[in-house]
């Protein structure tokens, strides 16, 4: 029985494919007994997301078994299995094992790191586990695949920078101030992404809002949805020297906060540092109060500026990333191939006991006058015979199937010990 | 101090900083975990040299400026662990290390002292030993002022580098600057009035010419301008990590003076 793992993702296949195959739970709750009742595949988990549709399954013949599923699958969606037969990857064994580990540590996702994937893997095997398709190989598979994916998480930084403007922006606040606790923010204007810059400092723990706009009744409607409080336009100064964080997004075509302004409210904050997000074009803040200490200024090509560093410091963690997965593909497939042969094992060593077992009575029975000792010495002689003889090719078992190859091996011992049907 | 027992502390910190460095380079859990097994061990063995060169003299082991710094670092190396284990500052250690064991070094390799015969009585360890905690609180000064130059220069430009995120917040690194001065600067002042007034019993005055009580007044009057600053005139920030640099230069050269120049504290 081959672990195997075969579909297709955002990397080869066009999103008009995807969409096609995407399929709801209750649909797949049906695929997957399909799947499983046509014989082929004792286990069988199907993922579909937005970006992958996958069969994760455990078949005798790989090929086969995803031709299967593909067919059933296509059935379903009423698409042309000739048309996304070209797309499918397959991937047998370790290979199957390290895209599993990729897929659920999120670093075969179109957005490296993107934390979605590991609910979406998750989903996909309890639904597969409620199906009662989920055996131990794909029980042993997944629970890894998950404890992975959160070493993955916790011990590198790939899913820690912001990949967003608006988060972008409050990282920024939060290498400015420790902790956005009881921080005031100022959202000058209205825009969907000042709203939204506003909305996760407020959920970092930013408090009070203020709002102010030209428009009074807008500042007012804004200040509502914030949960804040509406500041009128020529009272903005005076707002400026309380608050800590300032996001604006007006339409002026003049800077709204002149380096004047700031340079004067400065003097009354007692060192209190002051931080724009200035996401408006043309920008609302004067860019000359760079200059002065204790004032922060990022503009939108500022913040898209960090989003890119972001984005090379999550690529240089998901190396990192790759380099775990690495040793943790090696490590569960050295588990995997002890629970393969173990069965083996203990039924090869039952056997020769049952035989050592046999021979020593009989031979006993012939010698009615041994003295203990040459019983005792008649045992020991045949355990040890018994033990040397089993050491070589209980070894090579083990190692053979630590290297992949384990089956072969599996098979000509049964055969030549008579051991019996593998299950 | 006996070479067998300090060496492997030496030994310890220099590992500890070469992991601490690699921390920061690439933070991978496994190279912090061993610096700090690295440094547990250095300290640990520096214990233990301290505490057999203490039965050894029959004193305290600070009894001479080489020995002192020793102590100093020992100090160091112990809030360096306490305040990374407190604050999560896991970067500390790449800043402390390097200069701790540049001190270490500089120790074990001075000219062998031996105690004179002036230096004697219990005031004098206490000058010692109070000159010696204030020392160490402003390595940790000098570090969070350099780190705080750092990540803002970084906010500044605008282009996030390695320290942009491997640094904590600007204000727990001004904030980290002010506590270790409020610490460090107490101790510094009873240490140096306890030396002025041991010189005046000792020799009868207490401003005769000696380099490194000299150079500590500097170092002293920088420190408390610093501090009157950030208390009364809102100094922060920027302009107080400038006079952290400058007050800890001031610090080195104290060192400087006493490891090399002819004078009272030379022994």
């Amino acid at each position: 029985m081959a672990l195997f793992v075969a579909g297709l993702s955002h990397k080869n296949a066009p999103v008009a494919l995807r969409e096609q195959l995407a399929i709801d739970d209750d649909k797949l709750r049906e695929l997957v007994r399909d799947i499983q009742g046509a014989g082929v595949l004792p286990e069988v988990v199907v993922l579909s997301t937005c970006n992958r549709v996958e069969v994760y399954g455990v078949a005798e013949a790989p090929g086969e078994a995803r031709a299967l599923a593909f067919r059933y699958l296509c059935r379903h969606r009423g698409i042309d299995l000739a048309g996304v037969e070209p797309l499918l990857y397959t991937h047998v064994d370790a290979e199957a094992v390290r895209h599993a580990f990729r897929v659920a540590a999120s670093l075969d996702s179109m957005m490296v790191g993107e934390p979605q994937i590991l609910g979406q893997v998750k989903d996909a095997f309890a639904l597969a586990q409620a199906c009662e398709t989920v055996g131990p190989r794909l029980h042993t598979l997944f629970s890894q695949a998950f404890s992975v994916a959160k070493r993955v998480r916790t011990e590198t930084e790939i899913a820690r920078h912001a990949v967003s403007v608006s988060f972008a922006a409050v990282e920024l606040a939060k290498k400015i101030f420790a902790g956005l606790a009881r921080r005031a923010v100022l959202l000058v204007g209205a825009g969907k992404m000042s709203e939204l810059a506003a909305k996760h400092l407020v959920e970092q723990g930013a408090f009070p809002v203020y709002v102010a706009n030209r428009t009074w009744s807008r500042a007012q409607d804004l200040a509502r949805a914030l949960s804040g409080t509406a500041v009128p336009w020529d009272e903005l100064e005076t707002a400026l020297g309380t608050v800590d964080i300032v996001v604006t997004s007006t339409g002026a075509p003049e800077p709204v906060v002149t380096r004047e302004a700031v340079r004067r409210v400065m003097h009354g904050r007692r060192g209190r540092p002051l931080f724009f997000i200035d996401i408006a074009v043309p920008r609302d803040v004067e860019p000359g109060v760079d200059t002065l200490t204790d004032v922060y200024r990022y503009d939108i090509d500022d913040l898209k500026q960090v989003v890119g560093s972001n984005l090379r410091e999550r690529a240089r963690e998901a190396q990192r990333a790759e380099a775990l997965i690495e040793r943790e593909v090696g490590k569960f497939l050295a588990r995997l191939g002890d629970v393969e042969v173990i069965p083996t094992i203990v039924s090869l060593r039952a056997r020769l006991e049952e035989i050592r077992v046999g021979e020593v009575k009989r031979t006993l029975a012939r010698l009615p006058e041994a003295t203990p000792e040459t019983r005792a010495a008649i045992e020991a002689l045949s355990t040890a015979m018994v033990n040397k003889m089993l050491h070589a090719p209980i070894t090579k078992l083990r190692e053979s199937s630590r290297a992949g190859a384990g089956r072969s091996w599996l098979e000509l011992v049964h055969e030549l010990f008579a051991l019996g049907r593998r299950s | 101090m006996h070479p067998g027992l300090i060496n492997p502390a030496v030994v310890g910190y220099i590992c500890a900083m070469g992991l601490a460095l690699a921390y920061l380079v690439q933070r991978h859990e496994l190279v912090h975990r061993l610096a700090v097994l690295s440094t547990l061990a250095g300290w640990a063995a520096h214990t233990v040299a301290l505490i057999v060169r203490a039965v050894e003299l029959g004193a305290p082991p600070f009894g001479s400026l080489p020995d002192a710094v020793s102590v100093a670092v020992w100090v160091i190396v112990l809030l360096e662990v306490l305040i990374e284990q407190r604050s999560g500052l896991r970067v500390l250690g790449a800043f402390v290390l390097p200069i701790a064991v540049v001190l270490i070094l500089k120790a074990t390799t001075a000219r062998p002292a031996t105690l004179a015969p002036a230096l004697a009585g219990a005031w004098v360890w206490v000058h010692i030993a109070l000159a010696l905690i204030g020392i160490a609180a402003f390595v940790f000064n000098f570090v969070g002022a350099i780190m705080y130059l750092l990540q803002e220069r970084q906010l500044k430009l605008k282009r996030p580098g390695a320290f942009y995120y491997r640094l904590p917040a600007l204000e727990t690194l001004d904030r980290l600057t002010f506590r270790t001065l409020a610490l460090g600067f107490p101790f510094l002042t009873v240490g140096l009035l306890l030396g002025a007034l041991w010189a005046r019993t000792s020799w009868g005055t207490a401003l005769t010419f000696d380099p490194l009580a000299f150079f500590s007044l500097v170092a002293w009057v920088i420190y408390a301008g610093t501090l009157a600053g950030r208390a009364a005139g809102g100094w922060h920030g920027r302009r107080a990590a400038y006079f952290a640099i400058v007050g800890f230069a001031a610090l080195v050269v104290t060192l400087g003076a006493g490891l090399f120049m002819p004078g009272r504290h030379g022994f």
